[in-house]
């Protein structure tokens, strides 16, 4: 047995790939990867019962590697596509993963309506405050002051929290994990893989390559050391300030709320038009 | 890619371990190891080091506690710590 097949992620990967995976060295994508198959390796979900749906954007390149039923659909409109998969095929699990420009900017229409749809699907957005593979073009989640390729002088737009975002629009499980908390990651990924409706969990990652470089905010470790010591759980942020709380990523589960799925409601949809049908025929 | 490129110096090995508990066997899948260095930053016991090929190995295997911190948040999934008796 070569070294590799003793990896518990082995079996989840297309080895016809090309391997190591396209990623710059050190990148948080990789690891929300690896939470995202110990979560699904967790649950003993049969493989051929998960779908994974991306957009575009390093994020997107994750389901490539995955050896799964996948879709690499357009720019923004990963939920759409995964809406409509859910409809037709609602036996699986799909689960849909973004970056956060592409969940957000480009996709931010569908993901404010999948989430107050409360679609069955499971949304995990990636969050590095930047566009990586375009060239590090400043995305709704940079954060003010720091800077892009297109904001030379500084960023002057407040970031989107994304989890709040989910919560206003109606998703019934939000969560927030980070890279360094990769296996608090992979119990946050299997809880939302779980709930019925719309669950998002939001994975604070960083970008070494364009915005750490840009904002000279070192290497990877560096950055990881930064998501590490800026993080709090959410019972620590309940005890902090205002003021306090607003610097911090506040890790854990911020909305678990028991709200019926589209699919539940729309097959109440489909007995009432039998119905209706039915007494007019009658 | 060689596997044996990835074997523990054989002077780390002599380190005696400093206390009792869980023992780790840390394997690195070089041909997939991009040289991020998170591993060997990151490694709560000092157990990994760099080799002339900018791949971790373990410098100081005696010292694994089996924590799995370096499998679970290797980025390309190049490291599996396997628990030893």
């Amino acid at each position: 047995m070569s070294r590799l097949e003793q990896h518990s992620a082995y079996n989840y990967l297309r080895h016809t790939k090309k391997f190591p995976n396209v990623w710059c060295a050190g990148c948080g994508i990789g690891i929300v990867m690896g939470a995202l198959i110990r979560a699904i390796d967790h649950l003993e979900l049969d493989q051929n019962d998960v779908a994974l749906v991306s957009g575009i954007g390093c994020t997107g390149r994750m389901p490539v590697y995955m050896d799964f039923n996948t879709m690499h659909t357009t720019h923004g409109r990963a939920l759409a596509f995964a809406t409509g998969l859910k409809l037709a095929q609602p036996r699986l699990k799909v689960i849909v993963i973004m970056g956060d420009g592409d969940a957000l900017a480009i996709g931010g229409n569908h993901f404010l309506h999948a989430a107050r749809r409360n679609m069955d699907l499971t949304a995990i957005v990636v969050n590095n405050a930047i566009y990586g593979m375009t060239g590090g073009q400043y995305s709704p989640t940079t954060p003010i002051d720091l800077r892009a390729t297109t904001a030379p002088y500084g960023n002057v737009e407040p970031p989107i929290p994304v989890g709040e975002l989910a919560i206003a629009a109606g998703a019934a499980f939000v969560a927030r994990g980070t890279v360094y908390h990769a296996v608090e990651l992979d119990r946050l990924i299997a809880q939302a893989i779980q709930k019925e409706g719309f669950s998002l969990v939001e994975a604070v990652s960083y970008c070494h390559t364009t915005l750490g470089r840009i904002n000279k905010l070192g290497t990877a470790g560096d950055m990881m050391n930064t998501i590490k010591n800026n993080s709090v759980t959410l019972s620590a942020a309940e005890k902090m300030s205002e003021e306090d709380r607003q610097a911090k990523i506040v890790r854990g589960v911020l909305r678990d709320v028991e709200r019926p799925g589209y699919l539940r409601l729309y097959d109440q949809v489909i007995e009432r038009a039998i119905a209706q049908e039915a007494s007019h025929a009658g | 890619m060689t596997e044996n490129d990835l074997q523990p110096a054989p002077a780390a090995a002599a380190t005696a371990r400093s206390k009792s508990g869980p023992r780790g066997r840390v394997i690195v899948f070089g041909s997939w190891c991009k040289g991020c260095r998170l591993c060997v930053d990151f490694c709560p016991k000092h157990v990994l080091a760099l080799d002339e090929n900018d791949h971790p190995y373990p410098a100081n295997p005696e010292a694994c506690n089996a924590c799995r911190w370096c499998e679970t948040h290797c980025p390309d999934l190049a490291i599996v710590v396997k628990p030893v008796q």
